[in-house]
């Protein structure tokens, strides 16, 4: 045995030869420097610049979906000008939340898939449920080789019957749909106001365009007071069925924002007059 | 060719004596056969026409497109063996694919030609293989502007402002050469091409064909490969039905054809 | 990413490893299915809620899925692996049209189902399984699966979120456990029978409802698939949606 108080309890060099630090991560020495080749290859463990929430609201014509502009690195502000709504053809929009590396791979994804389509010169085949079906597919098979693509998704378009679509996906390959979604922090601050508009597919037929702005107006306000990683620049998406046009209007700005001392704002402290 | 029955021809890979690979000229036997193509490089983007012989009347109208995208930006056309131009499509739309997941841009036309022309080549080199039976137009946008190139079964490939291939090439090229090239307009050039191909037609006309034209114009389609609309074809088919009574009935008025009511539609 | 161990008392002697943070491939996304066999039919049902965590991602969202050839399935637990694995089936189903040209019979399709189960096993659905239908002498038959494949043709079973709570009261309303022949006078145990259709309808609505209010990730609306020998009918009825 190994006197040395540093090394006590292991065998004697002198017998044993050097001391086996494979054994039970029983290491000493930092490793840190070293080529990394001893350890296991590694997947995605964690997103690094990231996109904030995305959220959706399905009205009496349509849908509205919004989403800011930012990237960041952990606290960091790193990218004030990143578009994460973009059109796939003309049925479909997708909105994308987590990694940007990961969401710029699917932006990727997406063009060969557009582009493929696009060699049927005549018709638009590829439609907002074949999208949300793929994508769904895409993050499931990655997930399940614990590889994940670190992405929410919220799907939004027409499908074959130029009916709505609007579906949420995840990291994990779950996905679903409601009158209402959002992802990440919009799922604890957007859904409740979001549900206090729409809460059944009848409320939602009877939203009017305007309110649904509005209503995801509010939302991106609040996102941007309470969620640390927003950012006040977003693009707004209306989709409108009975003239089936998708459109994105980008650089919009967060209105209305009360920043004075909170005693004068209503709701705080003593209630005013 | 006096070599052939010599054995020289049977494979690819081999020389004759006198230094001709058989087997690519045998390849481009079978475009020399097959229905006309034309492309033409005009002053704002690139039109493509073909005369699709109809095998059978069974044949569904309107389907069965034979001009291809390569890319958003990149229209082919060829002539000769369908199945070896499937095949090249394919491959040049892998190359395009691969381009842009690389470069984020859209592949440019001379990077892809030439990609392409290496591609053909390799078929002229290796005796498992055949060269491909077809002459393929390829023309598109690019950030340098709009190009036009036609790829033969050697593999060679050159830059054109009017390319023909097919049966009724000779003709085609010298309406082509009456052409203001590239000075047309897109929309004048898909007049004229209906017309090239109507008339060269005139020589093989025991049997249908249906007239496909596609075009991609900075102005018109915004930079992208499309089949021409419904209405520009329609008006287009007219204007060379037109041209052609118009040559009739000058070619009587002069009195040179006694039968020439026979080439009317 | 690397953390510093002190693996001793001894100061300077310091043990560095990654931080072990591995991605978890697994959700729960809540919901409970149930499904009862009679002796002319068999239904399936599940609630419509799905959720994670706290979070209720939808209120209708189906889970219980008419498979065809009068087959009813339902994989209630990880919902990512619930469509994979319907997903699965619908395709296994359909070649098994292509080669064999004749429809699957339930018990066939339970040993199908036990094989992709199980082919999964070192990296298995999570998810409880349920298949309803009719067997080869038009009886009402319920097969459950565990998530790895092990499987049993019961008359009636409970899966997912509120299974536990559930499935104490199927065995007593539907198996008759704890009851006696009233007549008997607490000597005999109540005959067994089969339910009538209504029977076991008002038997699945009050077990949702009940469920609702004991589970959180129970609720919104109970689909109700129905199986018979004339084919499939859905039936909705909304629950409490708090």
């Amino acid at each position: 045995m190994n006197h040395d108080p540093f090394h006590w309890g292991r065998p004697s060099q002198g017998t044993y030869g050097d001391y086996n630090y494979n054994i039970a991560h029983a290491s000493n020495v930092d490793k840190s420097n070293k080529s990394n080749s001893e350890f296991p290859k590694m997947h995605t463990q964690q997103p690094m610049i990231t996109g904030t929430s995305v959220i959706a609201i399905k009205y009496n014509d349509g849908i509205v979906m919004a989403a800011d502009n930012m990237g960041s690195y952990g606290s960091l502000l790193k990218l004030d000008d990143l578009q994460r709504i973009i059109p796939v053809g003309s049925n479909s929009v997708v909105g994308i939340s987590g990694d940007i590396s990961d969401f710029q791979y699917l932006e990727r994804l997406l063009d060969d898939l557009e582009v493929e389509d696009s060699y049927d010169m005549e018709n638009e085949n590829l439609k907002a449920n074949h999208l949300s079906e793929y994508l769904t597919r895409v993050m499931y098979n990655r997930r399940s080789k614990m590889n994940p693509l670190w992405n929410a998704i919220i799907v939004a378009g027409f499908d074959d019957n130029d009916e709505l679509v609007l579906k949420h996906v995840d990291l994990l390959g779950v996905a679903y749909s409601s009158p209402t979604l959002a992802t990440g922090f919009g799922n604890h601050l957007a859904i409740p106001l979001l549900r206090q508009k729409v809460e059944t597919e009848d409320d939602a037929a009877k939203l009017t365009k305007e309110e649904a702005i509005k209503t995801i107006k509010d939302c991106m306000k609040v996102l941007f007071y309470r969620d640390a990683r927003s950012w006040d620049k977003y693009s707004l998406c209306v989709i409108e069925k009975s003239t089936k046009s998708i459109k994105i209007e980008k650089d919009v700005k967060v209105e209305g924002m009360k920043w004075d001392f909170a005693q004068h704002i209503t709701g705080y402290g003593i209630p005013q007059q | 060719m006096t070599s052939i029955g010599t054995g020289y021809d049977l494979s690819n890979s081999v020389f004759s004596p006198d230094g001709r690979n058989f087997q690519v000229e045998y390849a481009s036997k079978a475009v020399e056969n097959a229905g006309t193509s034309i492309g033409i490089k005009c002053k704002d983007g690139i039109v493509l026409a073909t005369e699709k012989i109809i095998a059978s009347k069974l044949l569904a109208p309107g389907k069965n497109k034979k001009i291809q995208t390569i890319d958003r930006h990149v229209g082919v056309v060829y002539s000769g063996l369908i199945p070896d131009g499937r095949h090249f499509v394919n491959r040049g739309r892998d190359e395009a694919q691969s381009f842009k997941s690389l470069y984020k841009e859209p592949m440019g036309l001379e990077g892809l030609i030439s990609r392409l022309g290496y591609f053909v080549q390799a078929y002229t080199c290796y005796n498992s293989v055949r060269p491909f039976g077809i002459n393929a137009i390829v023309g598109g946008i690019d950030d340098s502007g709009s190009h036009l190139y036609m790829v033969e079964p050697s593999g060679v490939y050159w830059g054109y402002m009017g390319a023909a291939t097919g049966k009724g090439r000779q003709a085609a090229k010298a309406e082509l050469e009456k052409l203001d090239l590239p000075n047309i307009s897109c929309k004048d050039a898909v007049k004229e091409a209906a017309r090239i191909i109507h008339l060269v037609h005139e020589d093989n006309k025991d049997k249908d064909y249906e007239l496909e034209i596609s075009w991609i114009s900075k102005e018109e389609t915004n930079g992208i490969h499309k089949f021409v609309p419904n209405d520009l074809l329609e008006e287009a088919k007219k204007y060379a039905e037109e041209e052609a009574e118009g040559r009739n009935d000058s070619d009587s008025a002069s009195g040179s054809d006694s039968d020439s009511d026979e080439d009317m539609e | 990413m690397q953390k510093a161990i002190p693996s001793t008392e001894y100061a300077n002697e310091i043990r560095s490893e990654p931080i072990e943070h591995r991605f978890n491939p697994y959700s729960n996304n809540g919901g409970t299915i149930l499904g009862i066999a009679g002796e002319d039919f068999a239904v399936l049902a599940g609630d419509t809620r799905q959720t994670t965590g706290y979070s209720i991602n939808s209120r209708y969202e189906p889970k219980v899925f008419d498979v065809g050839d009068n087959l009813l399935l339902s994989a209630n637990g990880f919902a990512g692996d619930s469509t994979q694995l319907i997903k699965v089936f619908d395709n296994r189903l359909k070649w098994y049209h292509f080669n064999h040209d004749k429809k699957l019979a339930i018990s066939s399709a339970a040993r199908l189902i036990q094989h992709m189960l199980y082919g999964k096993r070192f990296f298995p659905y999570y998810v409880h399984t349920i298949l309803a239908g009719l067997d080869e002498d038009g009886k009402g038959a319920i097969y459950s699966f565990d998530p790895v494949g092990s499987y049993e043709r019961e008359q009636c079973r409970a899966g997912g979120s509120a299974a536990s709570l559930i499935m104490p009261f199927l065995d007593n309303q539907v198996n008759f456990k704890n009851q006696m022949d009233p007549e008997s006078n607490g000597t005999k145990k109540k005959e067994i029978r089969y339910l009538s259709l209504d029977e076991v309808i008002q038997l699945v609505r009050d077990a949702f409802s009940s469920a609702t209010e004991r589970h959180i990730e129970v609720g919104d609306g109970l689909e109700m698939l129905i199986v018979t020998k004339e084919g499939v009918r859905t039936e909705y009825f909304p629950l409490k949606r708090d």
